[in-house]
């Protein structure tokens, strides 16, 4: 689960920019954390698509399996992402 | 026969359940709706079954309280058949608590709920495949319309006490798992032969104090049922979760609460948990939850296939109410246009209905002698009926159908998306703006569903707000009193200062109680087309709880204030109130009027006529006095019903510490009101 090198410079599903696709990489340690997100049906490995971001540091909307989430930013910052293709 | 219906949440439970056992159970478009279970007993053709409506959870390992609720009833064993409603258009998240009830090896029966939604979206779902593949009967429906409602019940019947024709199946974890689960397994077996029982009450304890307070239902720990079913093999009609259910159970709970767990238990848990990270190289229970997660998507991708669904209106929707800048003000649009409409259909009403009373007050006093006792009690009664047909029924009819149809259409989540930010600020997440925002409707279902939040200090937060948000009973006080004498904007200036307030008391409340919580995770649902069958009947499920319990109370309570005024003890009772009276600068017939508020708010409105008695308010109090009324009623203290609630939800020491607040915001607010008009105007 380590970043694949420089390229790949890791980023927090927060910092993705609006519309893009991605892979998730891996969700926070925390065991309460990670298991709230797994409910919304998030895992390691999911490609999800970052629909919309609220102003202000509001939450983002994304899709993953044909469900929209919103994701808080605090949250959105313990989820590490990739870009894909 | 007793069947549950399990699920996650949103997924159309209460839908499958209000069509066979009634209306008893509210329905919305947003997760978290019930929040404690329901029970029915209905006729499915000649059987009766006992039915259960359990609160909506993702996973056997709940993360918030409304869900352990659902846990703790099912880990009872005290039911014949599960049948798990799925959102079909969900199907790959939803199949996840599919596998986990698998585990179970419980009577299981699926329901694919929402069939249409999922063609919507261009879905196609093998059935048999499906069914094959869990070893369970699937049966699809669409519950709002009531499809599949009965096939589900009697696929339900009959799969109690039939021996499956094949052996349960259940996933296969990878192969350090399934070995850590097997010596797991066999120290529980060894465990249970000990009958290790007294563990129990420390364990509740602990979890007590883990989860912040006691729960409703009364906490039951993860380990309960290990401690308490002797161990036995896994078979049919065995209702609680065999041996290696258990062992799953314990290795993705919670690590911090191994601590509650017998120590030999706790040592061999950690001693799987630990082996099964050291060769997965994760945490035991993200090792377990993504093996379960990899053999959910690799069933939906076997039973289910997507064609690209057709270009997506609601996606053009989306775009435009969720934009970063327009869909705020069509936010601020839609409930100026929803508040502008209650309150022109309500005025409507009320002028038509009060007028018919009033008349009929007049032939009466003729008839029977405008002196007599007679009179006084039968003026009363009336005033009272007047009060909730022509004051309270006309704003809260209107205004409970809009809040249905803002509900079920879907955009009640979305506002919990655009607010989240501004929520913030007031020390709460996007979440808890749904719980704030059904307090526009009623105190007592906003308190309640603040249950979706995680933390004890969110809960308190925003069901302080909630009950600080005038609800409908409120309303038609603002609306009938400022409203009516003052004008429509001087109504929307108290909602607007009381926004203020909400604002400001949020932000001290952050102060003084730092946020802790995770931050908003909310499923958005599709929008869908409103069902009036559902709105009709929401609408009057929220209507109900005022006509059958206020109603009463306001006739008896208007007759009883009749006789205090015949007999003329009002004069002792405003005397003891008349200190605060004096101070907000009211008349003192009032002070009695403020107690009666506190039964139900609309009370107040409706004692205050006939205390100063008549309807037509302004020939008796000035502008600045009916304000100030409104002001005072809006903020004082909320009504006997949510104070129950609260006490249910926060505990005596909270609840009370929220009410001295009330009662102090309340005079502080009215005695500026009262010096601004004195002031300015």
């Amino acid at each position: 689960m380590e970043p694949a090198g420089e390229l790949d410079a890791p980023m927090t599903l927060y910092q993705a920019r609006n519309h893009s696709y991605l892979k998730v990489l891996a969700i926070s340690d925390d065991w309460m954390t990670r298991r709230s997100i797994n409910q919304m049906g998030l895992y390691a490995g999911d490609r999800l698509h970052v629909l919309r971001k609220a102003p202000f540091g509001g939450p983002l909307m994304v899709k993953s399996h044909n469900t929209q989430v919103a994701i808080s930013r605090q949250l959105a910052e313990k989820i590490r992402v990739e870009l894909v293709p | 026969m007793k069947i549950a219906l399990v699920g996650q949440p949103n997924s159309g439970k209460s839908t499958l359940f209000n069509a066979v056992a009634g209306y008893r159970s509210l329905t919305s478009n947003f997760a978290g709706t019930t929040v404690e279970y329901t029970n029915s007993r209905a006729r499915v053709g000649g059987d009766v079954i006992d039915l259960f409506d359990l609160p909506g959870f993702y996973s056997l390992n709940p993360a918030n309280p409304a869900e352990t609720c659902s846990r703790e009833f099912l880990l009872t064993g005290d039911w014949d058949v599960l049948v798990n409603v799925l959102d079909a258009s969900q199907l790959a998240r939803s199949l996840e608590l599919t596998l986990e009830l698998r585990d179970l090896d419980a009577p299981l029966v699926v329901c694919l709920n929402m069939m249409d939604e999922a063609t919507r979206k261009g879905m196609v779902i093998d059935l048999p495949a499906l069914a094959e593949a869990l070893g369970v009967p699937v049966v699809e429906a669409i519950a709002a319309r009531g499809q599949g409602v009965v096939e589900t019940f009697r696929a339900a019947i009959k799969v109690q006490g039939t021996r499956p024709a094949a052996p349960p199946r259940r996933i296969l974890y990878p192969q350090e798992i399934e070995g850590a689960l097997e010596g797991l397994a066999r120290a529980l077996s060894a465990g249970g032969e000990r009958g290790t029982r007294s563990g129990l009450p420390r364990e509740a304890d602990a979890d007590r104090e883990l989860r912040g307070r006691e729960f409703p239902r009364g906490p039951v720990a993860v380990t309960a049922c290990v401690m308490v079913e002797s161990p036995a093999p896994a078979a049919v009609g065995t209702k609680l979760p065999n041996l290696r259910g258990q062992a799953l159970q314990l290795l993705e709970s919670d690590p911090r609460r191994a601590g509650q767990l017998d120590p030999a238990i706790a040592y061999a848990v950690e001693a799987a948990r630990t082996e099964i990270e050291l060769r997965a190289g994760q945490p035991a229970d993200a090792a377990i939850s993504s093996a379960r997660h990899a053999a959910c998507l690799n069933l939906f991708e076997r039973v289910a296939r997507v064609t690209k669904p057709s270009a997506d209106w609601r996606e053009q929707v989306d775009r435009l109410l969720m934009h970063p800048v327009w869909g705020y003000g069509l936010l601020a649009l839609i409930f100026l246009g929803f508040f502008r409409a209650v309150f022109d259909l309500g005025k409507l009403g009320e002028g038509h209905i009060l007028a018919a009373f009033e008349s009929l007050i007049a032939d009466l006093g003729e008839v029977l002698g405008s002196a007599s006792l007679g009179f006084a009690v039968v003026k009363g009664a009336l005033l009272g009926t007047a009060g909730a047909f022509a004051i309270v029924l006309p704003y809260l009819v209107p205004f409970l159908i809009g809040l249905s149809i803002l509900e079920d259409v879907g955009y009640l989540a979305r506002v919990g998306y655009l607010m989240d930010a501004a929520m913030h600020r007031l020390g709460l997440h996007g979440t808890a703006t749904i719980p704030v925002l059904l307090g526009y409707g009623c105190s007592v279902p906003a308190v309640m569903a603040t249950r979706i939040l995680t933390s004890r200090r969110d809960r308190f937060v925003a069901a302080f707000l909630a009950v600080l948000v005038p609800c409908s009973a409120r309303m038609t006080v603002i609306m009938a009193l400022a409203g009516f004498y003052l004008g429509a904007y001087w109504a929307l200036g108290i909602y607007a200062l009381n926004l203020l307030v909400v604002a400001l008391a949020g932000n001290i409340l952050a102060r003084l109680w730092p946020e802790i919580a995770p931050g908003m995770l909310m499923e958005v649902p599709p929008y869908h087309r409103p069902s009036p069958r559902v709105v009709l009947l929401k609408t009057w499920w929220r209507l109900r709880e005022f006509v059958v319990v206020a109603m009463p109370l306001l006739v008896a309570g208007s007759a009883v204030l009749g006789l205090i005024e015949f007999f003329g003890w009002q004069a002792a009772i405003n005397a003891v109130l008349s200190p605060l009276t004096a101070l907000l600068g009211l008349p003192s017939a009032v002070g009695l009027t403020l107690i009666f508020g506190v039964l139900r708010k609309e009370l107040s409105l409706l004692m205050l006529m006939q205390a100063v008695g008549t309807t037509d308010v302004h020939s008796v109090m000035t502008s600045a006095q009916i304000l100030i009324f409104t002001l005072f009623v809006t903020f004082y203290l909320p009504c006997l019903a949510t104070l129950a609630s609260m006490v249910r939800e926060l505990g005596r020491k909270l609840t009370a510490a929220a009410a001295g607040a009330l009662l102090l915001l309340a005079v502080v607010i009215s005695l500026l009101a009262r010096g601004v008009f004195h002031f300015l105007l």
